[in-house]
């Protein structure tokens, strides 16, 4: 009997603690995130979604040799150094395992992890991801290329016409040569 | 008839005024054909507000479930996530209704309706509210044996649930069935006992008198002692009677799938839900007028009876609130707990109270410590 109440008594005791407990909790502010709108804040090493610096790669592709998995593909021209024509420069998401293997050896330290995570699409084609922030040549640096292009096309068209020229002026030579030669 | 009540003369009163629209009179009616009218269309409002009720509170329930979670609860569908409930209601009654193979169809379509008939049909002796022109308390029924008819009719609801355990054709059904006869049927004892101290100070058996009785704040909480415990053994064994968590052993989950409802889709299943949330309702509202003063908030209300209404709204959502606390805090009891606790606590406690209030009453040691403590 003495015992019966003694344990009702310890329940109702307990059950008030507890109460009290999810009082508190009732009042406090929930921590769930409302995710789509909200984001949460990622640890500073975390190893999402690659964040490429275009301005500072040399497209020198040590980073796609560097990849376990070979995900990353590069495609630039070098029309005269320091300037690059991008074509392209994707990582492929369905293949990348966050090793982050690709960030150590770049020399000029440009291909980061970043801390985008959530890149989940309904095809896997659509999981080739473009990293280039510009196609082709830098804008800051077209006159620049497009100069340097412009020279060696003139160039080109001089040494065409010279050549040209020189084909005018002594054809009957080459071919008397060339008739020598033969 | 109608003399006894506010609510089913109005209804008549708004009868006579349609039928006047074309040049009739409520007396072309025989007098069973208006009873029966009025009490109709006072049963399908009733039901309305009941299942309205049930949006809201399935609404609260999640809501204060989630923050006592640190979570949010559903807040996607319409402002604060209102409506939830709503979408969740089209989606049960677009859901197959599904009867068993084995299953003995009739008892089983009939369970569900029985179940939450008896609790529905206890609703008409609540009074609502006080009418303080005619001096009578707004109800359905002022019926004499108000409490007495209240608890007869909610036991009648422990028939329908065997009938849905056993007709189910499932042990899982059975057990749950089983079990909730055995837990509701012990309950009843410290619920009727707790009950008849009210009565006992009262001294009618009329839930009107009840809140005739506690008018000017002079609520039955501070009668005597003893009215503290006697309404904490009241709500426990309330809590048990509408099986609500801690004493939700009949639809235990995680041992009997859902109880007796296992078999149950659809508008069916929704009928045992509305149920419970009927019945802890009534469990609410019967210790708001019992206890707590009805309508009364110290006199302040005025004479006004939509205030009382809403004061007695606030507490009974009050008492809800409790409850759904208690349900996401507490953990089950184990059956035979519930029944230790049951036989061996509550009716015990129960008998004692009754008997010191009884005592008290007798004596009349209000007054006589109240000359103690002046004279003094």
């Amino acid at each position: 009997m003495v015992e019966t109440f003694k344990d009702f008594g310890f329940a109702v005791k307990t059950a008030i603690k507890g109460m009290g407990i999810t009082l508190k909790t009732f009042f406090e502010k929930p921590v769930t995130l409302q995710y789509p709108e909200e984001r949460p804040e990622v640890d500073s090493r975390y190893r999402g979604i690659h964040f490429l610096e275009q301005e500072k790669c040399i497209s020198c592709k040590v980073c796609a040799l560097a990849c376990p998995v070979d995900c990353i593909h590069i495609e630039s021209e070098l029309p005269e150094k320091g300037l690059y024509d991008w074509d392209r420069f994707d990582i492929d998401y369905g293949l990348c395992m966050f090793c982050e293997l690709c960030c150590f050896p770049c020399p000029t330290n440009c291909i980061h992890m970043g801390k985008e995570f959530d890149f989940s699409r309904f095809s896997r084609m659509d999981l080739v991801r473009n990293m280039l922030t510009w196609e082709g040549v830098s804008p800051a640096q077209k006159k620049e290329v497009d100069g340097i292009a412009a020279e060696k096309a003139a160039k080109k068209a001089a040494a065409a016409e010279a050549k040209k020229k020189a084909a005018q002026d002594e054809p009957k030579d080459t071919q008397d040569e060339k008739k020598d030669g033969e | 008839m109608f003399e006894q009540s506010i609510i089913l003369s109005a209804i008549r009163d708004a009868i006579d005024w349609v039928l006047g629209l074309v040049g009739q009179d409520i007396s072309i009616l025989p007098l069973p054909v208006q009873v029966v009218l009025c009490g109709l269309i006072a049963a399908g409002g009733l039901m309305g507000a009941i299942a309205f009720a049930v949006l809201i509170y399935v609404w609260m329930e999640r809501r204060i479930a989630g923050r006592m979670q640190a979570r949010r609860g559903p807040n996607r569908v319409g402002p604060y996530g209102l409506l939830q409930t709503v979408a969740d209601t089209f989606k049960l009654l677009r859901k197959e209704d599904i009867i068993p193979t084995g299953a003995n169809r009739i008892l089983f379509a009939f369970a569900p309706m029985l179940v939450l008939a008896g609790v529905v049909a206890a609703f008409a002796a609540i009074p609502i509210s006080w009418d303080a022109d005619k001096g009578e308390p707004i109800m359905i029924a002022d019926i004499d044996l108000g409490i007495f008819l209240i608890t007869a009719i909610v036991a009648t609801e422990v028939i329908g649930v065997i009938m849905a355990g056993w007709a189910s054709n499932n042990k899982w059904s059975l057990y749950g069935a089983m079990r909730e006869a055995a837990q509701v049927v012990s309950y009843e004892i410290p619920l009727g006992l707790s009950l008849l101290v009210p009565v006992l100070i009262v001294g009618d058996l009329s839930l009107g008198a009840a809140t005739e009785d506690q008018l000017g704040g002079n609520w039955l909480i501070w009668r005597n002692p003893f009215m503290w415990a006697v309404f904490f053994i009241f709500y426990v064994a309330g809590l048990a009677n509408c099986k609500r968590a801690p004493f939700d052993l009949p639809e235990a989950e995680s041992e009997l799938v859902a109880g007796f409802h296992t078999e149950y889709s659809g508008l069916r299943f929704s009928f045992f839900f509305m149920e419970e949330y009927a019945s802890m309702t009534l469990i609410s509202a019967i210790g708001a007028i019992y206890f707590f003063g009805a309508g009364d908030l110290f006199g302040l209300q005025g004479s006004s009876s939509l205030i009382m209404f809403g004061v007695l709204l606030f507490k009974i959502l009050v008492s809800i609130f409790v409850m759904m606390w208690i349900r996401w805090t507490l953990p089950r009891l184990r059956i035979d707990q519930v029944m230790t606790l049951g036989y061996k606590v509550l009716t015990p406690i129960a008998f004692f109270l009754l008997l010191g209030v009884t005592v008290w009453d007798l004596y009349d040691l209000n007054d006589k410590l109240w000359e103690l403590f002046s004279r003094s």
